[in-house]
């Protein structure tokens, strides 16, 4: 019996009980290592998912324009038809050669099949990357590759292609042993076999790329006058700051007033309970009609988006405040306007003050839809531009950088209300760590000394 | 207990005890109450909460309502503190119409309504503020207050950090803060446990006599009214009227050691007789349900 009952203390399952603190920073720990796992196991374990191949050299084949540059992925599926057609066309073309009719092409698509070659050079570093077209260090490459003075450790060439670029020298040296464009051959040469790794689609980035990406982003001045990343982090803050400023200022007083007097909530409540379901969004092409194109919109919808759901909740909020509390302020000779500064006020901050905090978290919702309006701009212009782009090793850090500013807001209102509303339940539950201790000391200088009050 | 043969009639008084109801019989009628009504409309009905009740209360006089549940004391002491209107008649402080609460007639809940935000200090203060009166001199008046009903040293801690019974010491000093013609207390000690009870009874008799209060206290303890009360009025259920009005006869000062005096016994009984609903009066035989099947010797 009483052994079963030691179990039970150990248990990880029991219903509405707590565990020991060490097991519970062990859980908190995991909520965000696990995902983080995930992430980081689908990225870099092959067999797990990685649908794409992820192309090494530049490609194409015949009758279809799109070429396919380094860096593109393509599913597995297809890659394989992909690749027997490329062969198809060596093979046409080396019989063509064997029955001693060459076929004839043009310069321009050999040296078009020759630039195929470039990845390779800029992966080992014998090419800049703006130097994707310069034909004369691509024959120089072409060169080395074939006689061996160089060789790519970068991307390993497949034997197939290294024979193909033996194949391709012999009959590029033959027209033109030293660099001369004009002297290139004209009869058709071999195409480079397409060449890839394994890899995830591109909308799921694995995480070095993901850091590699955001730090460059972050340290780098953009070209053509756009904003730097902080730039524009800090335009998104004030966007917020100030849709939720207008907010609060308009919406709180209004809002103890609905909860305080009936006349105002029958007078008000009703229709901001019907606005509330007109999606602010759809305002927006009005708001830019008003109000230009500048933040102002912006920070309107931010308003409009967070101002109605707060008159709502924080009417409701002071509604809850112990009814026996204004009585007793009665009974002790408070009058109205006393009731309302020294009870409702300070009886429903500190769960004003949450409803507050829960707020601010949709109105980052509504700042991303806010930064799409009239020109785009901030964080959510900047996901908006590259993930059109395709770059979503760009956008993951500014996502990771909005939930991060969130939470830790979050976090610090939450820490910080018990400081401000030390009489609560809740502050008096908290557990006090060294730093909450220490600026409950300016307050009460023992309080540094007190563990938690019991 | 004793055989009820012996105890004499509650309405028999010592001497000293119909000289004392002479004296207070002389003194003014603080309060008034006159042909008192309260209806409730309710789903089901109209609902008589108070029916023509008539009472006049003296100065200094510490009287007690009991009466069964949802016979109307609540009501009765909410619309006497103005909290609640009466659907007819009137309630007359020293002859004067009253309407709405005022800190003239002040009022000890039964849930404790501190102020959670304010210190135990500035809760006492709170009406003496909104008076008017300097910061200074409310503290003063406050930690005075404090020291009477004992909590002084726990001026600055915060409600919750107070147990139930100082919470309603607190509550008591803030309505004596105010100096209220009359105090209302609706069960203040309902939810306490049975020894921080019997303490808070001792500390409200103490408090009563050193400071020139009148007091209606609405309670369900029988011993509670019996022991702090000059007069005890027992209401009725359905509709809610004056079931009889009783001039307690046991001796002032009282201590605990009266519970067991003839005429404390006698007033108890005379209250159980009134409240007690007759249907659990009779001792009706009811076959002992047994939840085991062994040990069949236990009755
Ligand atoms: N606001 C109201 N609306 C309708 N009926 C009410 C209301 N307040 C009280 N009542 C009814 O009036 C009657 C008296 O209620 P009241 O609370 O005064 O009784 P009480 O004597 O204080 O009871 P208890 O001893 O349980 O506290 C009850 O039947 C109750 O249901
Ligand atoms: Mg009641």
């Amino acid at each position: 019996m009483i052994k079963k009952k030691a179990k039970n203390k150990d248990h990880w399952f029991s219903i509405r009980k707590e565990l020991p603190p060490a097991r519970r920073t062990l859980l908190t720990a995991c909520s965000f290592f696990l995902p983080l796992l995930v992430w980081i196991t689908v990225s870099y374990v092959p067999f797990i998912w990685h649908p794409d191949i992820k192309l090494q050299l530049s490609a194409d084949r015949v009758g279809v324009t799109t070429v396919f540059t380094a860096g593109d992925r393509m599913s597995k599926d297809f890659f394989p038809t992909f690749v027997e057609a490329v062969r198809q066309e060596n093979r046409t073309t080396l019989d063509a050669q064997k029955k001693g009719k060459p076929l004839s092409g043009s310069r321009r698509d050999n040296i078009k099949k020759l630039r195929h070659l470039s990845p390779v050079g800029v992966a080992n570093g014998w090419l800049e990357n703006n130097q994707r077209q310069d034909d004369e260090k691509l024959f120089e490459i072409w060169k080395g590759l074939a006689e061996e003075t160089l060789t790519s450790k970068a991307i390993s060439l497949s034997k197939e292609n290294l024979e193909i670029i033996k194949d391709n020298w012999r009959a590029l040296s033959k027209a033109t042993p030293t660099f001369n464009s004009k002297l290139y051959p004209t009869e058709a040469l071999l195409k480079l076999i397409p060449q890839g790794v394994s890899s995830n689609p591109v909308y799921l980035p694995a995480p070095h790329e993901v850091i590699a990406a955001g730090w460059l982003d972050f340290n780098t001045q953009p070209d053509n006058g756009m904003p730097t990343m902080w730039e524009r982090y800090r335009h998104s803050l004030s966007i917020i700051f100030w849709g939720f400023a207008y907010s609060c200022l308009l919406g709180i007083p209004l809002a103890i007033l609905c909860g305080s007097f009936d006349f105002f909530s029958k007078l008000h409540e009703p229709f901001v309970d019907f606005f509330r379901y007109m999606p602010a969004p759809t305002f927006s092409v009005l708001f830019v009609a008003f109000l230009g194109t500048s933040d102002a919109p912006k920070i309107m919808l931010v308003f409009v988006g967070t101002f109605f759901q707060l008159v709502l909740v924080i009417a409701n909020t002071t509604r809850l405040l112990e009814n026996s509390l204004l009585e007793a302020a009665q009974t002790l000779g408070a009058n109205r306007r006393q009731l309302l500064a020294r009870v409702i006020l300070p009886g429903i901050l500190p769960n004003l003050y949450n409803d507050l905090r829960i707020l601010l978290g949709w109105a980052w919702t509504w700042l991303v839809i806010a930064e799409l309006i009239g020109e785009k701009t901030g964080l959510t212009g900047f996901i908006d531009t590259q993930g059109t782009r395709y770059n979503f090793d760009r956008v993951f850090p500014v996502i990771i950088l909005i939930g991060l500013t969130g939470f830790f807001t979050d976090r610090l209102l939450f820490w910080l209300r018990n400081l401000f509303f030390p009489w609560t339940e809740d502050a008096r539950q908290a557990p006090k760590g060294p730093l909450t201790r220490f600026v409950l000391s300016f307050r009460d200088r023992t309080a540094y000394f007190k563990k938690s009050d019991s | 207990m004793s055989n009820s043969l012996e105890l004499p009639s509650y309405l028999e008084k010592s001497a000293a005890v119909s000289e004392r109801f002479k004296k207070l019989h002389r003194r003014p009628v603080k309060l008034k109450v006159e042909d008192l009504s309260k209806k409730f409309e309710t789903p089901k009905g109209e609902l008589v909460a108070l029916n023509q009740i008539n009472l006049e209360i003296h100065r200094r006089e510490f009287i007690t309502v009991i009466g069964p549940s949802g016979c109307g004391k609540t009501t009765l002491i909410r619309i006497l503190a103005g909290l609640d209107f009466p659907t007819s008649g009137k309630v007359k402080l020293e002859g004067k119409k009253m309407e709405g609460p005022g800190a003239e007639r002040g009022m000890v809940f039964q849930d404790y309504t501190l102020f959670p935000w304010l210190s135990v200090k500035k809760n006492v203060m709170f009406g003496l503020e909104i008076k008017g009166l300097g910061s200074q001199k409310a503290e003063a008046e406050a930690m005075e207050w404090l020291e009477i009903v004992g909590l002084a040293k726990f001026a600055e801690a915060y409600p919750g950090q107070l147990s139930g019974g100082m919470k309603q010491r607190v509550a008591i000093a803030r309505s004596l803060a105010n100096r209220p013609e009359i105090l209302f207390l609706d069960e203040p000690f309902g939810a306490l446990d049975a020894q921080t009870r019997a303490s808070m009874q001792a500390y409200l008799l103490k408090i009563w006599q050193n400071v020139d209060v009148t007091v209606l206290f609405v309670t369900h303890d029988l011993d509670e009214a019996v022991y702090l009360s000059d007069r005890i009025l027992v209401l009725r259920a359905n509709p809610g009227e004056i079931d009889e009005l009783i001039e307690v006869p046991v001796p002032r000062p009282r201590d605990p050691g009266q519970f067991l005096t003839p005429e404390f016994l006698a007033t108890k009984k005379r209250l159980e007789e009134l409240i007690r609903p007759p249907e659990l009066a009779q001792n009706e035989e009811i076959p002992m349900i047994r939840l085991t099947e062994v040990g069949d010797e236990v009755e």
